[in-house]
């Protein structure tokens, strides 16, 4: 008697718990005061938590630029961290339990590429623009009504990479990637991109990360006589396999993808193959073109202002491309809101292309301040961000232009060619 | 040609493994701890040279720094922590989970110390040098004599001296050699000095040919090591060298033949194969009923 009691009102309590949080319509922005709340999706915990140092490098530049700013309709933004655990089923739960229990959501950054399969349907039910971070081309001309991605697909940076290496007259191109899963989801896209430009694959070194030697891969590599590397792995991999390609032959032009731009792929590999090398012979195809407009400076700005909350050394965030791009995502997300006067998803989600998109009479603004000043003055923005123009397309999807960068010794990136949009989309006809 | 080649390399990291291998298999053998620890010693004894490094000390004390810290810490951990665990009743599989919480403790420790990061290890390369279709660095060709070496002294211990002899003794039938006034208690300090140095060599050669080094070098590395240890026969330190060699060259081969991806996977096959066909390899290992000495 007392087990079926307990049954019943278990049973009871999953279904009012699963009611909350399958409810239909929007989570309506939440209550029309006290603070606005922006989740953050992202890997918290589990094998992908160093995303947390990627996701604070966003987060709190940006919620210190719109809180400083002014506010989302003179409300404060406060964070919400759903922690995915690395788990696209622990994220959904815990997505659930979040909307269940938090009345005051308005907006999301996230999801990733781990939990976007379980969350996105769920968000656009609930009418929760949300802004991806997954590059997974599922998303590339997606339906969902509240989604919005301005990162490249994960084909687009291999393209990219693809079209740099023609560019540069190279007609035979090895790749050499970790057999982490990382680097091994951005390799579909080098090999799609360099079959698609016509440049011969001559060998493709796949490395198990942390091994004591790769000599003989360095050996093979050497033998198919490439005359570019297109790479991604862990640092300390990147830095044995380059170190030992330096002994036994002579260093390869190396073009990385964005997932190795870092202080910990960096470090080790300038210290395998030294500075002068490495800045004569490392190339980053970057997602994001590294502009020069005051939105830059005032992200860069904003880091150093919460840099206490970020991960060490600091300078690795600054002109950071993806967290730029993170940046521009939090602040166009609340200048939609104050366009609309509304936190609500179902009222303020057009506005996302409306204070993005370019046109005549427009005031251009880099700065959330200034996008929510230009707005309270009654005109009609466009807001280019630290990471450029935020240029959608009908599918919500804008990735821009990517950046070539070298890395000299104790010296900014410095840009040394740009890869558009419009190259990578002509790639794919 | 590649294949050919690959045997040259394969010799280097046959080295490299072989110089752990050996060092806890003479550990194994005798006190019968499955010293997971073993991973974050070799660490520590990277690290040390690592700051030597950083001091700007001569590469001699650079070089000392690693077995003189790694052998510290061994006989400090076996002379304490495993000598009280043991004296509690300790039972082979508890003496595997005490030494794999040590592990998980230096390398999170190490990781918090050194600030998460990854640095480069800087050391001198020496010029490469050709012979045939081999080409080797001189650091390299020095690791290859530091195993052989570390060979040969080992294999002179164990058979031309008295300590070598009471060693083997204890390896066999602990009780017995204590009855019979083998000072038990010096030859496992030697044990634990001697295969903790071991350790700190082999994290050393390990950060000289990779680079750089991080709070997980060791237990990175511990795998192969343990690996060469089991398939070698634990006490055999010539058994540890063969396997090391089978180990480096096949993980060379594999990967020369196109399947870097699986040329770690290879290594484990084979120790896999070994002990599905010949079970024995294990034998005279450790047991769940056999005695601990520490």
């Amino acid at each position: 008697m007392t087990k079926s009691i307990h049954l019943t009102l278990a049973a009871v309590g999953v279904l009012a718990v699963a009611a909350c949080a399958s409810g239909s319509g929007g989570n309506g922005g939440g209550s029309s005061s006290g603070p606005v709340g922006v989740v953050q999706i992202a890997a918290y915990s589990g094998d992908q938590a160093f995303e947390a140092q990627f996701s604070a490098s966003i987060d709190y530049p940006a919620l210190y630029a719109v809180n400083h700013g002014g506010g989302v309709l003179g409300r404060q933004v406060s964070l919400i961290q759903v922690d995915t655990r690395s788990d696209p089923a622990d994220a959904l739960a815990a997505m659930g339990k979040t909307l269940a229990t938090t009345g005051n959501v308005a907006a999301v950054l996230g999801p990733d590429s781990t939990s976007a399969a379980t969350l996105v349907p769920l968000l656009n039910t609930r009418h929760l623009p949300m802004m991806i971070a997954a590059g997974e081309a599922a998303y590339d001309r997606s339906s969902y009504a509240y989604l919005w991605r301005d990162v490249p697909p994960d084909p687009a940076n291999g393209e990219a990479i693809a079209l740099w290496a023609k560019r540069q007259g190279y007609t035979s191109v090895a790749t050499v990637f970790g057999t982490d899963t990382g680097s091994q989801g951005d390799l579909p896209g080098v090999l799609t991109g360099v079959k698609a430009v016509g440049v011969r694959l001559a060998d493709q070194e796949n490395l198990t990360p942390d091994q004591p030697s790769y000599r003989s891969s360095v050996e093979r590599l050497l033998a198919a006589k490439p005359q570019a590397v297109i790479t991604e792995s862990d640092g300390p991999t990147a830095a044995t396999f380059f170190g030992e390609l330096r002994q036994l032959g002579s260093l390869l032009p190396i073009i990385g993808t964005s997932g190795t731009p870092s202080d910990s792929y960096f470090s080790p590999l300038r210290g395998a193959i030294g500075d002068a090398a490495f800045g004569t012979y490392f190339r980053a195809v970057v997602v994001g073109n590294p502009v020069s407009n005051p939105a830059v400076a005032a992200f860069n700005a904003d880091v150093l202002a919460v840099q206490g909350k970020l991960s060490k050394p600091v300078s690795q965030w600054e002109n950071n491309s993806f967290s730029e791009s993170g940046y521009d995502a939090m602040i166009t997300l609340a200048l939609a809101m104050d366009a609309a006067h509304s936190t609500d998803g179902t009222a303020y989600n057009n506005d996302i292309m409306a204070v993005t998109a370019p046109a005549a009479g427009k005031e251009i603004v880099y700065t959330y301040a200034a996008g929510r000043a230009a707005l309270a003055a009654g005109h009609k923005i466009q807001y280019i961000g630290a990471s450029g123009p935020l240029l959608f397309d009908k599918y919500h999807n804008s990735f821009g232009s990517q950046a070539v960068e070298k890395f000299p010794a104790n010296a900014p990136a410095v840009v040394v060619g740009t890869i558009t949009q419009a190259q990578v989309q002509a790639l794919n006809g | 040609m590649l294949i050919l080649q690959a045997l040259g390399f394969g010799v280097v990291s046959a080295a490299l493994i072989a110089i752990g291998a050996m060092g806890f298999t003479l550990q194994f053998g005798l006190t019968n701890v499955l010293n997971i620890s073993y991973g974050g010693v070799m660490t520590v004894g990277a690290f040390a040279a690592f700051g030597a490094g950083e001091l700007h000390l001569p590469m001699a004390l650079e070089v000392a720094a690693a077995p003189l810290a790694a052998a510290l810490l061994t006989w400090l951990l076996g002379r304490t922590l495993f000598a009280f665990y043991a004296r509690r009743g300790a039972g082979v599989f508890e003496m595997v989970m005490v030494t794999l919480a040590v592990s998980l403790i230096l390398q999170y420790g190490i990781d918090a110390a050194s600030g998460e990061q990854i640095y480069r290890f800087s050391f001198p390369q020496g010029a490469s040098l050709h012979a045939g279709v081999f080409t080797f660095t001189v650091t390299q060709l020095v690791l290859v004599a530091l195993a052989l070496a570390v060979f040969g002294g080992l294999e002179f211990l164990l058979r031309r001296t008295r300590l070598g002899k009471a060693l083997r003794a204890m390896a066999v039938e602990p009780r017995l050699a204590r009855t019979c006034g083998i000072p038990t208690g010096k030859i496992v300090n030697v044990v634990w000095l001697l295969s903790g140095a071991l350790a700190g060599l082999a994290g050393l050669g390990y950060v000289i040919n990779s680079l750089t080094i991080d709070a997980s070098v060791g237990t990175g590395f511990l795998p192969l090591v343990l690996a060469a240890a089991i398939l070698g026969r634990a006490g055999s330190t010539r058994g540890a060298v063969l396997a090391a060699l089978l180990l480096g060259l096949v993980t060379e081969e594999v990967a020369a033949a196109g399947g870097a991806e699986y040329s770690t996977v290879a290594g484990f096959g084979i120790l896999a194969i070994v002990l599905l066909t010949r079970p024995a390899a294990l034998a005279g290992q450790a047991t769940a009923k056999a005695e601990i000495t520490v």
